[in-house]
């Protein structure tokens, strides 16, 4: 492939398993070289800076999902027909499809079912004190989600797993991604059958799905893809906020006190923990016309690394970017994408992460580290695997 | 200065309202409701307008001249 004579390459495998468990050296290394990088290993140009970012995910014409977002070609085959992999009309029909009680506006009825559960989750670890971080992050999305998205009963305890595989294919086809295809895979066929067997919970954002084929609004062959869309990502992401905000508070004692002190903080630490924590690494995009970046020239059909949780960490963006600080403005933080393809879920994913920070921060004086914290190994999800707190009491 | 709505993208986030109350809030239904449709923002509010701007999770806000 052709390329720019002076274009920085990095060659570090910034997926590597060192590199999955703490990626920010790499991405720090990435911006220092420059707004746009090579990753001879992946083949893609790497954007890691904010302003870059932002601008390629904006223009959804040059840099196009349709042909996949992942890493590998494998990936990108399997997940056609998802809102994630798509563009223009077909995007727009399919996420008003799927995004439509997603709204804050929809979401608005749940908001105190959302709060009592939140409560006592955390009630239940308090009295427990010495708990896993990442046990009590996923009680609410668990709690909440697969009977939001209709999930029938059985298999439920094979959501989080499915749904951890179904992004880790998405990285670049290493020992990790190939892991993770027969996960992936369950969660394919289990989704087919859900469908075809009309197996959702009735009133669930999936009858409504199949209700919405019935009518001829689109075809019963695509219900399976967008009920992937429903559930894989809203389990592990949202559990990856809620423990790395209960592992932030647990290092950071001062914000902790901040955000005791004034609950009004909320939505901004939200904002805050996803800007510095980011759930997704990242995504890539198809490069549809000969383009430009920052002075780059980027052939068509070429690939771009959105890299999210690195934008989020660019010293051209943000104040002592490696600093935690929910008082500063993270509103425009990129964790949860942005444009056409920000996270439909973002939402209830607000939600569910506000109502466990006001549980906590009602219930609990302090939350203390009780061991060393452990990062889980995923090519798009970062997320910590455990994480041992003590909740002293309010 | 002027910001456009696109209100067919708007899904109610509300960090525009968060970032410049004075010239975005959502109402009783979570719709959006701008202040200064058409009309130029007022020079004191334009930070705060352009904070609204880039924090729009859907790309829902346009600076327009």
């Amino acid at each position: 492939m052709a390329r720019h004579p002076e274009l920085p390459v990095y060659r570090p495998d910034i997926y590597s398993p060192q590199a999955i468990l703490d990626p920010y050296p790499h991405y720090a290394s990435l911006r220092e070289l420059g707004p746009v990088v090579w990753l001879p290993r992946h083949k893609i140009y790497a954007l890691p800076r904010y302003a870059e970012c932002k601008a390629v995910l904006l223009d959804d014409r040059t840099f196009v999902s349709g042909d996949g977002v992942a890493l590998n070609a494998i990936a990108n085959r399997l997940s056609r027909g998802t809102t994630l992999n798509s563009d223009g009309e077909d995007h727009a029909r399919r996420r008003a499809l799927v995004a439509h009680r997603l709204t804050p506006r929809a979401l608005r009825a749940m908001k105190d079912v959302v709060d009592r559960q939140a409560a006592e989750i955390v009630d239940a670890a308090v009295a427990r004190r010495t708990v896993d971080g990442v046990e009590v992050a996923a009680a609410l999305p668990a709690a909440v989600v697969p009977d939001l998205v209709g999930w029938p009963a059985e298999g439920r305890e094979n959501l989080l797993r499915w749904g951890a595989a179904t992004f880790d294919i998405l990285g670049p086809l290493n020992g990790q991604a190939v892991q993770a295809i027969p996960a992936g895979l369950g969660m394919a066929r289990f989704a087919h059958t859900v469908a075809k067997r009309r197996k959702v919970l009735p009133g669930s954002m999936g009858d409504d799905l199949l209700r919405a084929a019935d009518a001829g609004e689109l075809a019963h062959a695509e219900c399976p893809a967008l009920m992937i869309d429903y559930l894989a990502p809203s389990l592990d992401t949202t559990l990856s906020a809620i423990a790395s905000a209960l592992h932030l508070f647990a290092t950071h004692p001062g914000q902790w006190q901040l955000l005791k002190d004034d609950p009004g903080l909320i939505p901004n630490a939200v904002n805050e923990i996803v800007r510095f924590e980011s759930p997704l690494r990242a995504f890539s995009r198809k490069v549809a016309r000969d383009t430009e970046v920052a002075g780059t020239a980027l052939p068509a059909g070429s690939r771009v690394l959105v890299l999210y949780a690195s934008a989020n960490r660019d010293a051209h963006a943000w104040d002592n970017p490696d600093t935690f600080d929910i008082r500063r403005d993270a509103a425009r933080q990129l964790g949860f994408g942005y444009g056409t393809h920000g996270c439909a879920g973002q939402g209830l994913a607000r939600l569910e992460t506000q109502a466990m920070l006001r549980a906590l921060v009602a219930r609990v004086d302090r939350i203390e580290p009780a061991g060393p914290p452990e990062w889980a190994q995923n090519n798009i999800i970062h997320r910590l695997g455990r994480l041992p707190i003590e909740l002293i009491p309010a | 200065m002027k910001i456009s709505a696109d209100y067919d993208r708007c899904e109610g986030h509300g960090l525009c309202a968060e970032q410049a109350p004075a010239i975005f809030e959502l109402d009783d239904n979570a719709e959006l409701v701008h202040h200064f449709e058409g009309a130029d923002i007022p020079p004191e509010q334009l930070a705060a307008a352009r904070a609204a701007v880039t924090s729009c999770p859907v790309a829902a806000l346009r600076e327009t001249p």
